[in-house]
């Protein structure tokens, strides 16, 4: 397994492309979640008004635990930038007819596929482990006392973030070995919330209840949009049962489709 | 001998085009075994399925004698059709990396490079390459991992005179290890000189095989020249079949086991002397066209 991992990385670690954009990723991610509150007060500073009463930066979104669902929530958003890597490093694969040349010089399909999909999970992780990081510390700044229980409340928003990055990944990766080339897969990959947006509307009135169980639907479930409870609205403050289970089946689905469109293909 | 190669009914479709149809085929080991056939008959498709990228429509195959695997093929170099690597990476990258994949040790990296001559260039980006320079990374990444069969698909494609004759010398050192190679060519002076088998496609179909030295067997031709018209006595010899008037030469075209110095002998007791008489060597291009040519 481990094995399988290194020979994906060694095809990355040398790649120009792979090192500007995961470092976009990352940068983006990193200034946008840790900055939210300097920016608000930056706003403010401009004289923008958000009406009499309330001092927006009076909102407890760095507090413990807010901050965990929060930031989670925003971060999720940063995914499309990683998934682009995930399709360029696939489709190279397949512009360059490296794919062929690896299973003659001995991968079986599968190895080849599943390598893809550790580095899918490397990269899952270590996103999920950065959000973690500056939640944290923003968390610890902002808070007014920390208080421990309020700080290990609500941390299964980490394994559904970690769950809906990786699910939309082997989405990626699903469409650029159904696809191969880089450029549309992007697109499409692009179009597919929007593909079922529309799709969603047109059953609402019918069959809403399929609604959650729709593939990119499923995924944006998993972590709930939490700012409405700043206007004293109800939100979904959990993570639910049956969202990871739908993001999860769908991500098996996506995997499997993979490996059976490799495994059946001329290479 | 052991079989290093079983091929039984192999078939590939593409849609309604047939690009191999039921061939059988064996390989035994230390054979070098040439594959010719014109464009599009199915060479490159064969060795695609023998290295499991191109799945076969029906047939089987084994390698050594058991079902093939992906760890058998870490024991078979290959290269089909043209070099495959990852242009942004150096040569050596690209090498570490089939290493990794074949599990080759790290010194065999040097050690191959030093053999096709590219040790200077390997910290060099593969896309900055000649074609010359990436057909010999591809070779010396078909020779990671000491494989006991080599699978060559048109390895001279692109090189220069000189390189060619290396490939060729390589190859026979190759060869002279023991080990198996398969070679697609077009060039069958090459095969000629490298193969001791070959077998010859047509439209997917195998229409001959067998070794390379059943070439040189069979009638003999000789071209005699003389001083005056000679082709009177020509015939007048029991063991001539043939003769024709060729670039200024009698070619002569002798009976079974008949030999040239018969030919001599009998124009000497005629009381002519030869002033040009040679043998000629049956070539594998001549064989080739003439196989192709009855398949009809
Ligand atoms: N992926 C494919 N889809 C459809 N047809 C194909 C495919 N690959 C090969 N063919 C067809 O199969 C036949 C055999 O092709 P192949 O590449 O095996 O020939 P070849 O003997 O290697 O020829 P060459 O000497 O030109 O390299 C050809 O008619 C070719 O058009
Ligand atoms: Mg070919």
């Amino acid at each position: 397994m481990l094995h399988l991992l290194q020979i994906d990385l060694k095809k990355l670690t040398s790649y120009r492309t792979f090192w500007v954009v995961c470092g976009l990723y990352f940068f983006t991610l990193g200034t946008t979640t840790a900055s939210g509150m300097e920016f608000l007060k930056w706003l403010v500073s401009m004289g923008a008004s958000f009406g009499a009463e309330i001092n927006i930066t009076r909102i407890p979104f760095y507090h413990f635990p807010d901050v965990w669902q929060n930031i989670t929530f925003v971060s999720g958003f940063f995914k499309a930038i990683l998934s682009f890597m995930v399709v360029i490093s696939i489709t190279n694969e397949f512009s360059y007819r490296t794919v062929r040349q690896n299973v003659i010089d001995g991968l079986s399909r599968s190895q080849f596929l599943i390598s893809k999909v550790l580095t899918n999970v490397l990269l899952s992780a270590m996103s999920t482990i950065m959000v973690f990081v500056i939640a944290l510390i923003t968390g610890m700044i902002y808070s007014p006392s920390i208080i421990m229980g309020d700080v290990l409340t609500d941390l299964e928003f980490f394994l559904a973030y970690f769950l809906e990055v990786f699910a939309f990944l082997s989405f990626a990766l699903l469409l650029g070995i159904l696809i191969q080339r880089s450029g549309l897969t992007i697109v499409i990959l692009v179009l597919s919330r929007l593909i079922e947006a529309i799709i969603m509307a047109n059953i609402d009135d019918y069959v809403p209840w399929m609604i959650p169980y729709l593939p990119m639907e499923s995924i944006s479930n998993l972590v709930p949009m939490p700012f409405p409870r700043y206007v004293f609205q109800e939100i979904q403050d959990y993570v639910s049962i049956s969202s990871v289970l739908i993001a999860g089946a769908w991500t098996f689905v996506f995997n499997y489709l993979a490996y059976l469109k490799l495994k059946k293909s001329d290479i | 001998m052991k079989a290093v190669l079983q091929i039984e009914n192999l078939t590939k479709n593409f849609g309604r085009l047939c690009a191999v149809n039921k061939m059988n085929l064996k390989v035994e080991a230390g054979q070098v075994f040439g594959m010719l056939g014109p464009n599009g008959s199915g060479k490159t498709t064969t060795l695609g399925m023998l290295m499991s990228v191109i799945n076969p429509s029906s047939g089987s195959f084994k390698w050594f004698g058991e079902e093939a695997t992906h760890e058998t093929r870490k024991k078979i170099g290959a290269v089909l059709e043209h070099p495959i690597f990852y242009p942004y990476l150096t040569g050596q990258k690209n090498l570490e990396l089939t290493a990794m994949i074949k599990g080759a040790t790290k010194d065999q990296i040097a050690e191959v490079l030093q053999l096709v001559e590219l040790t200077d260039r390997r910290n060099d980006k593969y896309k900055t390459y000649s074609l010359g320079m990436k057909q010999r990374l591809a070779i010396a990444s078909a020779l990671l991992n000491d494989p006991l069969v080599l699978i060559l698909d048109e390895p001279t494609n692109g090189l220069d005179p000189m390189g060619i004759a290396e490939i060729r010398e390589l190859i026979k050192k190759i060869a002279s290890d023991g080990r198996t190679i398969i070679l697609a060519s077009h060039l069958l002076d090459e095969v000629q000189k490298v193969c001791t088998h070959f077998a010859v496609l047509k439209k997917g179909n195998m229409v001959y095989s067998g070794p390379v030295e059943d070439v040189n067997n069979g009638s003999e031709t000789v071209e005699v020249n003389a001083e005056g018209d000679i082709s009177e006595v020509l015939s007048a010899f029991d063991g001539v079949s043939a003769v024709n008037r060729e670039n200024g030469f009698y070619e002569v075209k002798l009976k079974d086991g008949i030999k040239s110095k018969d030919l001599n002998k009998f124009l000497f007791e005629q009381g002519v002397t030869a002033s040009h008489l040679v043998t000629k060597k049956r070539s594998l291009e001549k064989q080739f066209l003439e196989i192709l040519a009855e398949s009809k």
